[in-house]
């Protein structure tokens, strides 16, 4: 008998040990990006949560003008601001958690969240 | 009096280290450690991309010590590497040192558990994968459970995992090669039949 030889246990645990790496992939990265709430902040005013439920649109009033947001569910983003240079929509569609737009004109940042582990880095 | 003192030197010396305690396989454990403390040293200077993740090449000698000596023997082969190479390394008693010694007794755990099964049901391969996957999962549950108690931790494990069930693949094919070698079978014979 030569150790060399592959068996079935080698497999199983070969096997086992793929779905579980697959596994922890799926369990620690898939779920819980989609956004859920839509934190708008304005200089000199609270912070404002709107869930993103519901299709919607409101209009934030700011020192240079009206910024609109459009809100889908689970997704948002500024449909118009006063920025000459687009800068607030060109950001698109917010939809995973920490994702921002801002507009400087008006002093404010849209940010989405979601329930899940919202992280900036990692660190060693 | 003088009665009493030649019962006594009659007697075999239980104290006195005779010829006997140290055993061919005391000294295959000590050979094995030593080349595991090499290998662990030699390891260690070689640059890792991503700080955490090593081939952990020092696990073939503990397969080996479990296959042709016992488990006991692997445990004290790690035992001793764990130990002697962070004497050497600087590490002893520092986290390094902990999570090194948690990665070794989880591994030992594992292999205690699939020892029966093997070398009959289970090969070098699968035992170094099984190894590896509980190596890792003993360093991170003391990471996360005493040295870094952060929330979000569990999302360095699956690249680690990852990292462990590769890592185990290389050092399980390495260890079967070095079993495969006549030298190491002979050993291991001797082993089966004292």
């Amino acid at each position: 008998m030569t150790f060399s030889d592959l068996r079935w246990g080698d497999g199983l645990i070969a096997a086992l040990a793929s779905a579980a790496v697959v596994a922890a992939f799926a369990l620690a990265y898939l779920p819980d990006t989609k956004a859920s709430m839509l934190v708008i902040t304005q200089t000199g005013e609270p912070p404002r949560q709107e869930p993103l439920d519901r299709t919607r649109e409101i209009e934030i009033q700011g020192p240079a003008g009206i910024t609109r947001v459009q809100i889908e569910p689970g997704r948002a983003r500024c449909a118009d601001s006063p920025g000459t240079r687009n800068i607030c929509e060109n950001s698109g569609w917010l939809q995973r958690h920490g994702e921002v737009a801002v507009s400087l004109p008006n002093r404010l940042t849209l940010q989405v969240q979601g329930r899940g582990p919202g992280y900036d880095s990692l660190h060693y | 009096m003088a009665p009493v003192t030649t019962a006594f030197t009659t007697e075999p010396d239980v104290t006195a280290p005779s010829p006997d305690t140290l055993t061919q396989r005391d000294r295959a454990i000590a050979a094995l450690a030593a080349i595991a403390i090499g290998v662990q040293v030699l390891e260690a200077a070689i640059p890792s991309p991503v700080p955490g993740i090593k081939p952990g090449l020092a696990n073939i000698v503990t397969l080996i010590a479990l296959l042709t000596l016992g488990w006991r023997a692997a445990v004290a082969v790690t035992l001793i590497r764990v130990v002697g190479a962070a004497l050497l390394l600087g590490t002893l008693l520092s986290p390094a040192f902990w999570l090194s010694l948690a990665g070794a007794l989880a591994a030992l755990a594992a292999l205690g558990l699939l020892r029966p099964l093997a070398p009959r049901h289970i090969g070098a391969l699968g035992l170094a994968i099984a190894a590896a996957m509980a190596h890792i999962t003993g360093q991170f549950l003391l990471a996360w459970g005493v040295i870094i108690p952060h929330p979000n931790l569990p999302l360095v494990l699956p690249p680690l995992l990852l990292a462990a069930l590769i890592a185990g693949s290389v050092t399980g094919i390495l260890a079967a090669h070095v079993l495969a070698d006549p030298r190491i079978q002979r050993h291991a014979r001797l082993a089966r039949h004292p």
